[in-house]
């Protein structure tokens, strides 16, 4: 029972009518969607905002977490971000890139984080940060697109079929919790693949850059108008695009994102990605009805001169690092209903090679943060680093597939023990590795 | 792409319905669920445009070029389809046959005129600016349209990232632009495949570089057989990886001391080697190697990799995985007909670019579109290029130009991974404010370094016919007909490069 008990459909398991439920009642179908939230821009235009009850509505009683995506891309050293450093061929195999002992930030007597890593440590000790080891997927091509494609799509390996991505097929699933065109955002240049399948989703590189350039004079609304009944009719995927993107930029209108200002003393550093999380963080406290963002940061493909505990992969590692912390503290609280996931596409092999860099290998580490993480532990079923113990030709093998810690997320943290079956339909609730907190 | 995605959408609301019911018997809110399934039934398929009322002239040029510029259709309409495609193959690889305004605005662009030695000179940002402004302007006003397409396709095919460890890189790609994509856009692929597999940007970008003996580097090995011929289905193995990878060993760039290059190397002229490709039979792995189950026999030299690229670029799956690209490309579709008859034509001549080129455009100039056609949304930098055309715009191609492409995803030469910038629809619908964002400053002559002359008097079906190329009263063209009749002639013009309808191609 409790498994379908309490899922998205306004039934809270004791027959309560729809009507009298908070959110959602019955979901609209697209084109209602994209219909009202475009009435709803028109309409502002001639100085109402229908809209605003949209923007503005509480968000923080669904219970269901917003979950941010992280996707380092280019294959991430998984061996130098969670080192193995009491493991002796840890070092045999690395002689020049492994991270001493005394080098790592420790989070148990045989990990240690990667000392660039250090901003994310008091998470680590709150309990809020899990790190998963010699994690991956079954995809055995080691080609950066295959195995990103993978993990996208949300399978096993790079045979399976199915071409939509996982969080397509959650978001397709659970029920908007709201009818916004930003329920997904992803601050990327390309529309990522994790995302398809999803309808309501924005591809946006800053929050800043959704202003159409039009003088705000009769004139100019004028012309938004006919832009926006330009795109009302199609049926194609432009038209679709195109009502999306005008309905976005009627809810960003409402508030500036410059205006935001982090809280609890977080200060985020001068990167890419930190801009991504603060206007993350900025989304989450607006109430704009976000549920999924992802974001990319490449840089990991570290062939040649890779460094240690300074030079290439430690720069990169500061970034993230100092990012996610600024990011977790400025939400200070709010981390209770936000789950931050970060993956890579594979990680990279045992051994270093005569460049001092590393090449396409196999399991990798993931992260978890938020407040509903059973952190300050690393999670890993190690395979360990000798000869015998790598897959050829020198790779960490995968002991924990990553499809099982993203379903425990989307069961307990999104409410989806209704659908996680749908996103992931071999993952079994055995399988989790309870890294969850039972709610 | 689109219609499987739906497809897939819709079979998750199907497969949701049937949890509902389930879930209804226990809880008892069927009335709520019945609402749910219901609205959720409602078929909401993405479907492609029409095509409308295109003359085969416009969407020869819509597909052979970037979009027709003015005056183009009735060029081509006057000397015939077959003449001008005929003529386009024909291309020089060079811009002397240019017209002089072109020639003009290209003779000061350093990074096209000079090797890569002397490019090091020039800082990395600038450089990069140059190849950039360089792209747009051939792109815009070039006469060999088909060959800038191509050089487009082949530039994205051999994508190489000029900005790769701090802009190391962008030297090299601007000599890869020269002597790779433009010396064999119109020519041989296997040939252009040798010219990549030895020109110092792809060895450098990818890591052949390091690629030596008892300590192969992988990385190029993979992508020459994922991205630039097999593909990745193509029947390879991760042992073929490493054994072509050993085949590359040695493949590296000249870069020792002058005393080593004026001893055994270009006497003449060392400063010219300096940077250029260069074999180091020391770092060459001479063990015996088995690719693609053709044995390579121990003792070999440069010769190995030689081998090597003769056996992927006529092996089957390259046919096909080149044909494929061109269909998507051209077509806008992977039909798997007009791809296998294209794999054909490229078996038999050996990879002749003509051929395929000739295969496949000819039929576009049919009064009915050919098999496997169908509308395509333009990528950022066709939108761009075509809008500037179709506008008639006087434009630097600088970088305010490049900025806005920057903005629309679409920055050329910084596409970091080896794949090159995507192709198709669903990638790029991210990218339309960017776009309106575009169209409205261009029209508005806000745009530093371009402007557009827009006659204020000018009737809005005569603007709709100069951008579109088409009959304004076309049916595609209603619904922008009469929403634009009520703008000013520059507001119309705008509107009309930001409509759904100039997005596709």
């Amino acid at each position: 029972m409790s498994e379908i008990q309490k899922p998205w459909f306004t039934c809270d398991g004791n027959g309560t009518s729809p009507d009298t439920a908070p959110r959602p009642t019955t979901r609209a179908t697209r084109r209602q969607v994209v219909t009202s939230t475009v009435g709803a821009a028109l309409a502002a235009w001639f100085g109402r905002s229908a809209l605003e009850d949209v923007a503005f509505a509480e968000t923080k009683e669904s219970g269901r977490d917003i979950l941010v995506v992280l996707f380092l891309r280019g294959g991430a050293d998984g061996l130098s971000v969670v080192a193995p450093y009491a493991e002796d061929a840890y070092h045999r195999n690395r002689p020049n890139l492994a991270l001493k002992a005394k080098e790592v930030v420790k989070l148990d007597d045989f990990f240690g984080l990667h000392p660039s890593l250090s901003a994310l440590e008091p998470f680590y000790k709150e309990g809020k940060l899990a790190a998963i080891h010699a994690v991956g997927s079954g995809d055995d091509s080691r080609s950066h697109f295959e195995a990103m494609a993978t993990m996208e799509r949300g399978v096993a390996d790079q045979k399976a079929s199915a071409s939509s991505g996982w969080l397509g097929r959650h978001l397709l699933h659970a029920p908007a919790l709201q009818k916004t065109p930003l329920r997904a955002v992803a601050f990327d240049s390309i529309y990522p693949d994790m995302l398809r399948g999803a309808m309501e989703v924005s591809v946006v590189q800053s929050l800043e850059e959704f202003r159409l350039q039009l003088p705000e004079n009769e004139q100019g609304k004028a012309a938004t108008a006919t832009l926006a009944s330009l795109y009302q009719p199609g049926n194609d995927a432009v038209s679709h695009a195109g009502r999306e993107t005008l309905a976005v930029l009627e809810a960003v209108k409402k508030i500036d994102p410059k205006d935001y200002k982090p809280q609890n003393g977080a200060k985020y550093p001068e990167s890419h990605l930190a801009t991504g999380l603060r206007q993350t963080a900025f989304l989450i406290r607006a109430n704009l009805g976000v549920e999924v963002v992802t974001l990319s940061r490449g840089g990991w493909d570290t062939h040649v001169a890779q460094g240690g505990t300074v030079g290439w992969i430690a720069g990169e590692l500061k970034d993230v690092g100092d990012s996610l912390a600024a990011f977790a503290q400025d939400l200070g609280t709010e981390m209770n209903r936000v789950t931050v996931v970060v993956q890579t596409e594979f990680g990279r092999r045992a051994y270093e090679n005569d460049g001092l860099g590393t090449d396409h290998g196999l399991a990798s580490v993931m992260f978890l943060l938020g407040g509903g993480v059973q952190g300050g532990k690393v999670y890993a079923k190690w395979p360990g680093l000798e000869k015998h113990q790598l897959v050829d030709p020198g790779d960490l093998r995968v002991t924990t597939d990553y499809r099982t810690v993203l379903a425990e997320v989307i069961a307990k943290r999104l409410q989806g023990t209704a659908w996680v079956n749908k996103v992931f339909p071999t993952v079994s609730p055995t399988d989790y590795l309870n890294i969850i907190k039972q709610g | 792409m689109e219609r499987l995605s739906r497809r897939d959408a819709l079979r998750g609301t199907l497969a949701l319905g049937a949890i509902g019911v389930a879930a209804s018997a226990m809880t008892g809110c069927s009335k709520v669920l019945q609402q749910t399934t219901a609205a959720r039934h409602t078929p909401e398929t993405i479907e492609l445009p029409q095509e409308g009322d295109i003359s085969p002239t416009v969407r020869l040029l819509n597909r052979a070029a970037f979009g027709p510029a003015w005056g183009d259709v009735a060029k081509v309409e006057k000397m015939g389809a077959k003449a001008w495609l005929d003529e386009q193959l024909q291309a020089p690889t060079d811009d002397r046959a240019e017209t002089n305004g072109l020639q003009l605005r290209l003779a000061t662009i350093e990074a096209i005129h000079s090797d890569g030695w002397e490019l090091r000179d020039i800082p990395d940002v600038e450089l990069l600016r140059q190849l950039q402004q360089a792209a747009v302007l051939r792109a815009v006003y070039s006469q060999w349209q088909l060959r800038e397409r191509m050089v487009d396709l082949w530039t994205n095919h051999f994508n190489i990232y000029a900005r790769k460890q701090d802009g190391f890189t962008t030297p090299y790609k601007a000599v890869d632009d020269t002597k790779v994509i433009r010396e064999h856009a119109l020519g041989s692929f296997p040939a252009m495949l040798r010219a990549s597999a030895k020109s110092p940007a792809m060895l450098f970008y990818l890591d052949n570089q390091k690629n030596k003996k008892g300590v192969a580097n992988e990385n190029y090995a993979r992508e020459i057989l994922e991205l630039h011929t097999l593909g990745v289905h193509g029947g390879y193995t991760q042992k073929d990886v490493q054994e072509v990878a050993r085949c590359l060993t040695g493949w590296t760039i000249e870069e020792r001391p002058f005393w080593k290059i004026m001893k055994d190397g270009d006497k003449e002229n060392p400063f010219r080697s300096r940077g250029s490709f260069y074999f180091d039979e020391e770092r060459h792995d001479k063990g015996e190697k088995i690719v693609l189950n053709r044995k390579i026999p121990a003792g070999g030299g440069i010769e190995d990799g030689e081998k090597v690229l003769d056996i992927i670029a006529m092996h089957p799956s390259t046919a096909k995985f080149i044909a494929t690209k061109m269909v998507r490309y051209f077509y806008g579709t992977e039909d798997e007909a007009t791809i296998a008859e294209l794999a054909v034509v490229y078996l038999k001549t050996k990879g002749d670019i003509k051929a395929m080129l000739t295969h496949l455009l000819l039929p576009l100039a049919d009064d009915q579109p050919p098999k496997g056609y169908a509308p395509t949304m333009k990528r950022p930098y066709d939108f761009l290029v075509s809008a500037l055309r179709a506008t008639n715009a006087n434009t630097d191609g600088d970088k305010p130009i490049q900025d806005h492409l920057e903005k629309m995803g679409q920055a050329l030469f910084q596409w970091p991974m080896p794949d090159g910038y995507p192709d198709t629809t669903d990638a790029w619908t991210g990218s339309l404010l960017a776009r309106w964002n575009f169209a409205i400053p261009l029209v508005q002559n806000k745009i530093e370094g371009t402007g557009v002359e827009v006659d204020e008097k000018i009737k809005t079906d005569t603007l709709l016919e100069r951008l579109f190329a088409r009959r304004a009263e076309d049916s595609v063209l209603t619904d922008l007909r009469t929403a634009i009749v009520k703008h000013t002639p520059v507001e119309a013009m705008g509107l009309i490069l930001c409509s759904p309808a100039f997005q596709w191609r």
